[in-house]
């Protein structure tokens, strides 16, 4: 789900990282106050126009990258059709839709620097207490990246164990990714450490 | 270039000992370098890597002791961004940041330099090797040479004196070594470079050839070179593939 920025470039893409945090904050806020499905519809059809209006090359790459969802939307319906509830039921789709589409926008429209900094602005009052919060920053940095990555891991693996097998890989390859995932550690730590490690950096120009 | 013709600048190793799981795989290995172009070779598994990992403070030595101009590279990290910067065998394991123009700014952050200084920085090495349009490429999305350009970019930017080079070359096509050949020649800072290919010597001053982890020989680039293809011909001939270290 949580994508690399979209080398598509796009106006989002010039609007400030905190700006866009902060609106997507207020934004989901507002989504679960609501139970009105009719509210509930316009705000996806609100976030189907804000990918539509970056071009059809980025919102073909958000609607891939969204396409995950669907067994447990298709879980939910079932569910709330099952007992009964199909109002309720199609508020919950609605929401989660637009929360997680409108979070995904966010996250490809956004460098990850950009929100190493606003996690470093919202992160200062513990750096006046002394503390060095650069570790933190580096390691929100850290799992954006590699989340895709190790996706993208288990997906060879997959393909290494079907290149000598008929049957389809089962849960023997989990070790296998674990491993891969640990040497990966190990390798981001050695290029971390490459260049300098997690150094405090000067305070003046980290927010802006 | 004057800042890099400094006098001081001298790689000691003084009885250095690596070892690995308790398995002795360097040294004890006791030498001075201060050549520009210094190159290293040696078979697989003969602790090139190693010594480059060592060299450039990813590794504390088991015993003895590395000086890179004037410090420890393993003790004193933030002296060792300005001294010295490695380029990874593989790419993949260097790249931390998903654009090329994060992944450039990252280092110059780390050496305490403002938003906008990198920023500049950035520019002029993009600028350097005809690359601006690169600034917002997805690093994933490069091509091997690619990225390993990137990677060499970033480990410039941050202007070391030293920079270790850890089989640049493996995977490359011919065109694309040849280019990043021609890159390397134009740096100036010293270069520490280990290579399976004895022609991507050309120009060097000094190969210093590991076997089993110890010293095998070391002198001028030309002569040295010439006995390790002689060499490891020789071993191509015979069937050694089988024997397992340990
Ligand atoms: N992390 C490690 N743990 C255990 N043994 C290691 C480790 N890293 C290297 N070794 C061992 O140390 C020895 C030297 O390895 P090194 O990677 O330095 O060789 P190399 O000369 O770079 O080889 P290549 O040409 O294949 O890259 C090898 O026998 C290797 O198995
Ligand atoms: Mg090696």
């Amino acid at each position: 789900m949580i994508s690399l920025t979209s080398p598509v470039e796009t106006w989002a893409h010039r609007w400030p990282a905190g700006l866009k945090l902060g609106l997507m904050s207020l934004a989901t806020v507002a989504l679960f106050a609501t139970e009105d499905p009719a509210i509930l519809g316009a705000s996806a059809v609100g976030v189907a126009l804000l990918y539509a209006s970056a071009g059809t090359r980025f919102a073909r790459a958000g609607a891939r990258q969204l396409w995950p969802l669907w067994p447990f939307l298709v879980l939910i319906a079932l569910w709330h059709g099952l007992t009964g509830q199909v109002a309720a039921g199609v508020a919950l789709t609605l929401r989660l839709l637009a929360a997680v589409a409108l979070a995904n926008f966010v996250t490809m429209t956004t460098r990850l620097s950009a929100m190493i900094e606003v996690a470093a602005v919202l992160l200062a009052p513990f750096r006046r207490l002394g503390l060095s919060t650069r570790a933190l920053e580096i390691s929100i940095a850290l799992v954006i990246r590699f989340t895709p990555a190790i996706a993208r891991k288990g997906g060879l693996l997959s393909e290494a164990w079907r290149a000598r097998s008929r049957r389809r890989p089962g849960w023997q390859i989990v070790m296998s990714l674990a491993a891969l995932a640990i040497d990966d550690a190990d390798h981001v730590a050695d290029a971390l450490k490459a260049r300098g490690g997690v150094l405090p950096i000067p305070d003046t120009d980290q927010k802006g | 270039m004057a800042p890099f013709d400094r006098p001081d600048d001298l790689l000691r190793l003084e009885d250095l000992r690596v070892a690995h799981d308790g398995r002795d795989v360097l040294g004890p290995l006791t030498l001075d370098i201060t050549a520009r172009r210094t190159g290293i070779v040696g078979r697989n598994g003969s602790g090139k890597t190693t010594l480059a990992r060592v060299v450039a403070g990813l590794q504390a030595p088991t015993a003895g002791r590395v000086t890179l101009s004037g410090i420890d590279p393993a003790k004193d990290r933030r002296g060792a961004l300005d001294r010295v910067g490695i380029l990874f065998q593989n790419p993949d394991h260097q790249i931390i940041f998903p654009t090329v123009e994060e992944e450039i700014t990252f280092g110059l952050r780390q050496q305490g330099r403002s938003k906008a200084e990198a920023a500049a920085a950035v520019t002029a090495i993009l600028t350097r090797f005809d690359k601006l349009h690169w600034r917002a490429a997805a690093t994933h999305s490069l091509s091997q040479g690619q990225k390993q350009l990137v990677c060499l970019m970033a480990v410039l930017v941050m202007g070391p004196r030293w920079i270790v080079l850890d089989e640049p070359f493996s995977g490359l096509d011919i065109a694309t070594r040849l280019q990043l050949m021609r890159h390397m020649a134009r740096i100036e800072a010293r270069i520490l470079m280990i290579s399976h290919d004895p022609e991507s010597f050309a120009g060097y001053d000094r190969v210093i050839w590991l076997e089993g982890g110890a010293l095998r020989e070391d002198g001028p680039a030309a002569p040295v070179l010439a006995r390790f293809t002689a060499q490891m011909r020789q071993w191509g001939d015979a069937d050694d593939l089988s024997h397992l270290a340990g």
